[in-house]
């Protein structure tokens, strides 16, 4: 009981405590606020991904793609822990606005549009269709003509708050969409003939994933007018990749390992078959590993960004050893006093620890209390920024962000807590350590009082 | 003198005001690395759009023809040093069995385009573009066009590449032509050409995309309706010296009259054209980064305040202790400003010595953040840069002396404030009551 109370009487009495306790709930705070806002940053990104690709996919990088995707689609439909399957058709292509004679090149999907919306969040990405993503390809000027989804930063700008700039229906724009078709084999179809695959396609709609890589160069095609344009109906069906989404509560590892597995039985059923080759060729990856390399970057950039703050924390550690180093020479008649009357090297070691951990707890409240406030307000603090001085933390016309994240993470929350605490802890021991040395015979003696 | 003798006094007998320098010199350390990293990062974006377009390009809102006129009333512009067309289309690179990529191609003429950008020192071996190549078409490539670098290094084979040079490859590019009813038509065209040389210049795009073919073959290839070659752009590069702002004017003077003369282009297309520097070009998204530069930096200096509470705690305490010395020096005669001024001035003292270290550490890991970020990707097998990432190859490793100095003096300055209440609490010393014998 002594150990609360001298520890209590210590902080309140002490006045250079508080600088430890403010120096913890400074480093706490910035913490704290960068890192749900980097948590929240990452967290969304891999969200978006997450939509954009579905549980996992099998398929292959090669423009050729590879053959029997039907048969190995019917087979993963039946299995009990997969959703829904849908295959993809990924290519390259030139588009054009009709008469322009202008030619920009786009990554094509060719998707349908039904079952990929029940695989992935492609339905909620669509301004016109949200509501039913079958229709996603019916063109807004007429329904029979063939309609295209275009990512929404080829089709509009954004403005400020980084929203899109849309009309109230669909318009009536054609795009000539051309490929080049290649074979099974990997070679261009028709050689020697000057053909390619050339169509006109209407705007159906627009696509905002809010992954400006893929909304800034994707456009959407129906699976099967894909598939002709690129080639891949001769002389098998092919496509590049097929989307599986898992039923709910499926871990998505063990999903995916299943699938590796199924895909095994496949392939050494199918080798043996015409342009069965195609399938060597053939990965199964969780969405994660599909998307690394867009994820990773931002990953490791929160990794060193922890690893400065970590850095920039051990001035922490070093205001809170002198500290208690202060509080400690101080105090030194105290422990004599204690130690005389019966307490040990141990409970002298506690009292200042325990009283280190109180100074981190309360520090690390304080941070938290205001970065939580802090949070709270700051989209609003931007806003009034922006209005004030023109400032924005990131430019909405380049960055395709929406608020600035502000959603606690209690599991942050207790780690930073955690290593405030811990960080008090170690400034503490070594002057800790030199209370618990001290001999009340010498530091009692009357030419020391 | 005295006070240059206790600053060392206390340097050496108070220990622990060496976890003060330590303090001062890792926030110094760390705010000169993270401003020389973006500064460095800025430096290499902006100098990568001037070695990879040259230092001013004008962009019609379409193409034309008789850029060789063009090119040479711009070369008569005292402040030109040399302009050079290009004309750029997609297509797709059929590298071998299976092995398709899709490339920006950009039509060059090679002899011009090496001088009026860094595509000469980008090129792997010859390190000259040659223009009379062996015969049939010769073609340049990025190394990445051939193959992705290594997952681990984020290296190129640059041997293997090297290998390649001499190999036939075949592009796939298209031609709208005017269809029979009225309309336009797309027609397939291939193009076969001799790789004479890939291309490094550490530029993830350029690298990665992009493969040049002379811009006549291109055109007659991409527009064969027209009855000269057409450039979509054309690329300038200045006199060393030349004021930027007047060249601009000048170039698109020029322009003016021979968009008017020789292509007949109505006024609002001549209008629609973009001249600006390649910085220009870039401007909005440098801006942005010295903005997050600049956050990062307030960040950090925030946090970096703790420094300034840790020499506050620190020269307190020495205060504390060494209230008799002090109250020996008034008694001496010493005033209380000069009392004052021995403790900030340690402050100071401290802030130098902190900011001399962590200047020297923060040099160092700059200079060496490529072998660093080597170490630590051995060690932990964590590749942090990546050129697909940040578009470059190699971090950029120059150290930002313009912040280092507002940095040096920031540390100082908050050095000395740390010390200042310790100061004027030394200074309040009475030592009638210090030095009193009970």
């Amino acid at each position: 009981m002594y150990k609360l109370v001298l520890a209590f009487r210590y902080l309140y009495r002490r006045r250079i405590s508080y600088l430890a306790l403010a120096a913890v709930a400074l480093c706490v705070f910035i913490v704290v606020v960068v890192m749900t806002v980097m948590d929240g940053l990452v967290g969304d990104f891999k969200q978006k991904n997450h939509n954009y690709t579905g549980d996992c996919v099998v398929g292959t990088e090669s423009l050729v793609g590879f053959a029997y995707y039907e048969d190995f689609a019917r087979i993963a439909e039946k299995a009990s822990y997969v959703e829904a399957v849908t295959p993809v058709i990924k290519s390259y292509a030139l588009v054009g606005v009709e008469g322009s004679g202008r030619n920009t090149g786009v990554e094509l999907m060719g998707v349908e549009a039904g079952s990929y919306s029940r695989v992935t969040g492609f339905g909620r990405t669509l301004y016109y269709h949200k509501n039913d993503a079958s229709k996603a390809f019916e063109a807004g000027s007429d329904s029979n003509l063939p309609g295209f989804v275009i990512g929404a930063d080829l089709w509009s700008g954004r403005n400020e708050k980084g929203e899109y700039y849309y009309a109230p229906s669909p318009e009536a724009t054609a795009l000539s969409v051309t490929c080049f078709p290649l074979t099974a084999k990997g070679a261009l179809a028709k050689a020697g003939t000057d053909v390619v695959n050339t169509k006109t396609f209407y705007f159906s709609d627009c696509s905002q994933s809010g992954l400006a890589r893929v909304d800034g160069s994707i456009i959407y095609l129906p699976f099967e007018e894909a598939q002709v344009l690129c080639g891949m109906t001769e002389p098998v069906k092919r496509a590049s990749w097929i989307h599986i989404k898992f039923k709910q509560g499926t871990n998505i590892e063990e999903g995916c390992r299943q699938v590796r597995q199924m895909w095994g039985k496949f392939y050494d059923e199918y080798k043996g078959k015409d342009n069965a080759e195609l399938l060597s060729q053939v990965s199964v990856r969780s969405w994660k590993e599909h998307r690394r390399e867009s994820i990773a970057g931002m990953e490791k950039e929160q990794t060193m960004l922890m690893m400065m703050f970590g850095l920039v924390g051990l001035t922490t550690v070093f205001i809170v050893y002198v500290v208690f180093y202060m509080i400690i020479s101080h105090k030194t008649k105290d422990i004599g006093i204690l130690k005389s009357i019966g307490a040990s090297c141990g409970d002298v070691i506690v009292l200042f620890l325990g009283f280190a951990a109180g100074l981190g707890v309360i520090g690390s409240a304080v941070g938290v209390a205001g970065g939580m406030l802090f949070l709270r307000n700051i989209n609003r603090i931007e806003g009034w920024l922006y209005e004030r001085f023109g400032f924005q933390l990131w430019d909405r016309t380049i960055y395709a962000i929406g608020e600035i994240p502000h959603r606690l993470d209690l599991t942050m929350l207790a780690v930073v807590t955690g290593c405030a605490v811990l960080a008090c802890l170690a400034g503490a021991v070594l002057p800790s350590v030199g209370a618990a040395r001290a001999r009340p015979a010498d530091v009692l003696q009357v030419s020391q009082l | 003198m005295l006070k240059i003798f206790l600053w060392l006094r206390y340097l050496r007998k108070r220990r622990v005001v060496l976890l003060s320098i330590a303090a001062v010199a890792l926030s110094t350390a760390l705010l000169i690395v993270v401003a020389s990293l973006f500064n460095g990062f800025i430096n290499a974006f902006e100098q990568s759009a001037v070695d990879g377009m040259g230092d001013v390009v004008l962009s019609p809102m379409k193409n034309f023809a008789g850029y060789a006129e063009l090119e040479k009333r711009l070369e008569e512009i005292k402040s030109v040093e040399m302009a050079a067309a290009t004309l750029s289309a997609q297509g797709l690179l059929h590298l071998g069995k299976g092995n398709v990529r899709a490339v920006e191609i950009w039509g060059i003429e090679p002899a011009k385009f090496g001088k009026v950008t860094a595509f000469d020192k980008s090129l792997l071996k010859t390190k000259q573009a040659n223009p009379a190549g062996s015969g049939g078409i010769s073609g340049y490539v990025g190394i990445g066009v051939l193959a992705e670098p290594n997952e681990q290094t984020d290296e190129y084979d640059v041997n293997g590449a090297e290998g390649m040079i001499g190999q036939q490859f075949v592009i796939t590019t298209g031609s709208t032509t005017e269809g029979t009813n009225g309309g336009q038509q797309f027609k397939r065209k291939t193009i076969q050409f001799t790789m004479a040389d890939a291309v490094f210049t550490g530029i993830y795009y350029f690298d990665s995309r992009l493969v040049y073919l002379p811009i006549e073959q291109l055109s007659r290839t991409v527009y064969p309706d027209s009855q000269e070659p057409v450039a979509g752009r054309i690329q300038i590069k200045l006199r060393k010296g030349a004021d930027s702002e007047l060249a601009i004017t000048e170039i698109r003077g020029v322009w003016k009259i021979f968009a008017s003369e020789k292509l007949g282009w109505e006024d609002y297309q001549i209008e629609s054209t973009i001249t600006e520097t390649s910085r220009q070009m870039q401007s909005r998204f440098v801006a942005e980064i010295r903005k997050q530069m600049g956050v990062l930096l307030l960040i950090f200096g925030v946090v970096s305040l703790s420094a300034v509470l840790l020499i506050f705690c620190i020269f307190y305490m020495i205060v504390e202790t060494r209230r008799k010395d002090i109250a020996i020096m008034k008694s001496c005669g010493a005033d209380s400003g000069s009392i004052a001024f021995i403790f900030v001035g340690f402050g100071a003292f401290v802030g130098i010595l902190g900011t001399l270290l962590g200047t020297a550490a923060g040099y160092i890991v700059t200079k060496n953040i490529n072998e660093v970020e080597g170490w630590i990707r051995v060690a932990f097998g964590l590749k942090l840069w990546k050129a697909s990432v940040y578009m470059f190859s190699r971090i950029p490793n120059e150290v930002y002396w313009q912040a280092v100095w507002w940095i040096v003096l920031s540390a100082i300055l908050g050095a000395a404030l740390g010390a200042v209440i310790p100061a004027l609490s030394a200074a309040l010393t009475r030592p009638v009551r210090v030095l009193r014998y009970e």
